[in-house]
């Protein structure tokens, strides 16, 4: 069963005066993507032919320096991989504002297996065309590298990727808490650094004043930089400056849920150009706590000078969020995430939310461009008229004139509840106009995937597909 | 990836690899080894043939003794991608009996590696033809080009 709580779908008009900026907006957005793709795929094709310019064919002379040749590819493509990976999570504002920051983490962590594979490749390619040159078997070759300057270092950096890696497999990853593997994580840059001597004094491939020197240095040190700058010293930066302290704590719904909004009082927040829809990731500065730092979206458009979240007991964190009291200073880091007007590509919104995934829907209706009538907001409850947020939706689709269907129960085998299912309703069924708006889908992982599929069966392109990941 | 950002980066990429390409070709058309730091030597290592020089006797391509005097003389230094090359050879009673490398490629791990292989192998060769006429070591190219090529100077400057 489906309740419309609030209709308003009567109130949209025909046309509107301005038309197409969310498409124009929508376009510049998926160019800049697009652009920095293929960077990313150029970057690795540069290192590739930087190689080839010291050299060219005679590199492919016989079938030794053939495979050493190979190999020397493979790792210059494994290294510049890894610095897009490193530059993919260094939360840059040009990649987190276009590609988004749930994207570009998903793109990091795909990156992770072929990177691996090729550092094997380019072990095994070079010992391989080592043998062949030195005219001795693969055994003894093994031996003979180990003279080598710095590989003992390199083969170390080696096992620290493959530690990360492995790691963060999915089946993995679910046995770690978060700060362990966090902690494993950030071995990555031991393990770029333990690599890099190897690459100047086995390879002598960056003879200083080269373009592949230069080329190396650098992206290797705006990769650094990028790193140390955004994910260290803005968030510090940030922190003091605004000095966000905890003002107050209100349970929300049954206290049995342990759901609290937390609201935050800070300095000139309005710099942070935070909007509805996004979140930060917050660091509650008490005994207990500061150690952690979790991933939250704003359950209202920040106002004034002050910041909420509304957080449910989900991990150890969230648990003992309960333990913070106001007057508990917040460190921050953000605002991330295109979960808002940033990614909108149509006029119409339809926003789509199960449980506490209501919060960031909750700030983004708030926040969102649209006229009445052309908002639509579905939300997996617990009851009819019971839900967390629940109130300030209705309230909110009240005062800006949106449609607000709640979908009360337990969840089916679908993305909605059985008793809707043996009804037979659907995405566009809820929602009619769907197709031909920006659909904005919070919730578990595999509930979302239900509703997103239902989308795109709908007709919806990729780019109105809008969707916020809670678990890490 | 989208349609666009697929041709895009197909686009830079294969202009980034075949410019690559060609210019490593256009910078090693005239392979083997760099420019000479003196000014007698001619063609690249290996050949055989030696041209007189400021010494008389008529430079022979193999073994048997020419009017060479006994003693050291030192070849010139080759430049290579890999360092310099610079050989030592000793000749007495009209034969070539020691050969030393006093400089060899080493800008890198890998170039020592094969340089210290290549070497020994290169001196027996050359002690057994009694010239600079002998083959190349696999996998060493750059330095036996290098290596053979000092010591024709060498042999040029005994008048060998």
């Amino acid at each position: 069963m489906a309740f419309l709580v609030h209709d308003a779908r009567h109130l949209e008009r025909p046309t509107r005066p301005i038309g197409g900026d969310e498409r124009a907006r929508a376009g510049r957005r998926l160019w800049r993507v697009d652009l920095l793709q293929a960077a990313a795929v150029a970057s690795v094709a540069i290192a590739v032919a930087l190689f080839l310019a010291e050299g060219g064919a005679t590199r492919f002379g016989d079938p030794g320096a053939a495979l050493t040749s190979l190999g020397i590819i493979a790792g210059l493509a494994a290294t510049d991989l890894v610095l897009v990976m490193l530059l993919l999570a260094a939360r840059v504002p040009l990649i987190e504002r276009a590609v988004g920051h749930d994207a570009a983490m998903a793109f990091h962590g795909r990156l992770g297996k072929p990177v691996l594979y090729l550092l094997l490749a380019h072990g095994v390619l070079l010992l391989a065309g080592y043998a062949i040159a030195d005219g001795i078997d693969v055994w003894a070759e093994a031996v003979a590298i180990w003279n080598l300057p710095d590989l003992p270092l390199a083969i170390l950096g080696f096992a620290l990727f493959l530690a990360v890696v492995v790691s963060s497999l999915v089946a993995v990853r679910r046995k770690f808490r978060y700060e362990v593997w966090h902690v494993i994580h950030l071995l990555v840059y031991v393990a770029v650094l333990a690599a890099l001597p190897h690459q100047f004094s086995v390879g002598g491939l960056f003879v200083v004043g080269t373009w592949q020197w230069a080329y190396w240095l650098v992206i290797t040190f705006g990769t650094f930089a990028a790193v140390i700058g955004w994910r260290v010293v803005a968030p510090l930066v940030a922190s003091l400056r605004h000095g966000l302290v905890v003002e107050r704590i209100d349970p929300v719904g049954d206290p049995r849920d342990g759901v609290v909004s937390v609201t935050m009082r800070g300095r000139r927040l309005a710099a942070l150009r935070a909007t509805g829809g996004q979140f930060f990731i917050w660091r509650f500065l008490s005994a207990g706590q500061w150690w952690q730092a979790h991933p939250y979206s704003l359950s209202a458009a920040p106002r004034g000078d002050r910041l909420r979240i509304t957080v449910r007991a989900l991990g150890d964190g969230s648990a003992s969020l309960g333990g913070i009291r106001p007057g508990t200073r917040v460190a921050l880091e953000g605002p991330y995430g295109i979960f808002s007007e940033a990614s909108r590509s149509r006029r119409r919104l339809t926003l789509v939310a199960a449980g506490i995934g209501v919060t960031p829907i909750r700030s983004l209706l708030e926040s969102a461009t649209f006229r009445p009538g052309e908002a639509t907001v579905v939300l997996r409850t617990q009851g009819p008229a019971e839900g967390w947020l629940l109130d300030e939706v209705r309230e909110l689709c009240h005062q800006r004139g949106a449609t607000l269907i709640t979908v009360p129960g337990g969840r089916g085998r679908g993305w909605l509840t059985p008793s809707a299912e043996r009804q037979g309703l659907h995405l566009l069924a809820l929602a009619p106009a769907v197709a031909d708006s920006d659909l904005y889908v919070c919730g578990p992982r595999g509930w979302a995937e239900g509703v997103i599929s239902e989308a795109r069966a709908a007709g919806l392109a990729p780019e109105q597909i809008h969707h916020e990941r809670f678990d890490w | 990836m989208r349609t666009r950002a697929l041709l895009l980066a197909s686009a830079a990429s294969a202009a980034a690899i075949l410019g690559g390409w060609q210019l490593g070709d256009a910078a090693t058309t005239s392979l083997t080894v760099g420019s000479t730091t003196t000014t007698d030597t001619s063609g690249t290592g290996g050949t055989s043939s030696s041209q007189s020089s400021d010494a008389a006797a008529p430079a022979g391509s193999s073994a048997s003794a020419s009017g060479a005097a006994d003693g050291t003389y030192t070849g010139t230094s080759v430049s290579t991608r890999f360092g310099n090359v610079q050989v030592q050879v000793t000749i007495s009673g009209g034969a070539i009996t020691d050969v030393t490398a006093l400089h060899l490629t080493d800008s890198d791990g890998r170039s020592i590696q094969i340089s210290n292989r290549a070497a020994p192998m290169l001196r027996s060769e050359v002690l057994q033809a009694q010239s600079a006429s002998v083959s190349m070591i696999g996998g060493a190219t750059y330095t036996s080009a290098a290596y053979l090529q000092s010591l024709q100077a060498a042999l040029d400057q005994a008048g060998f």
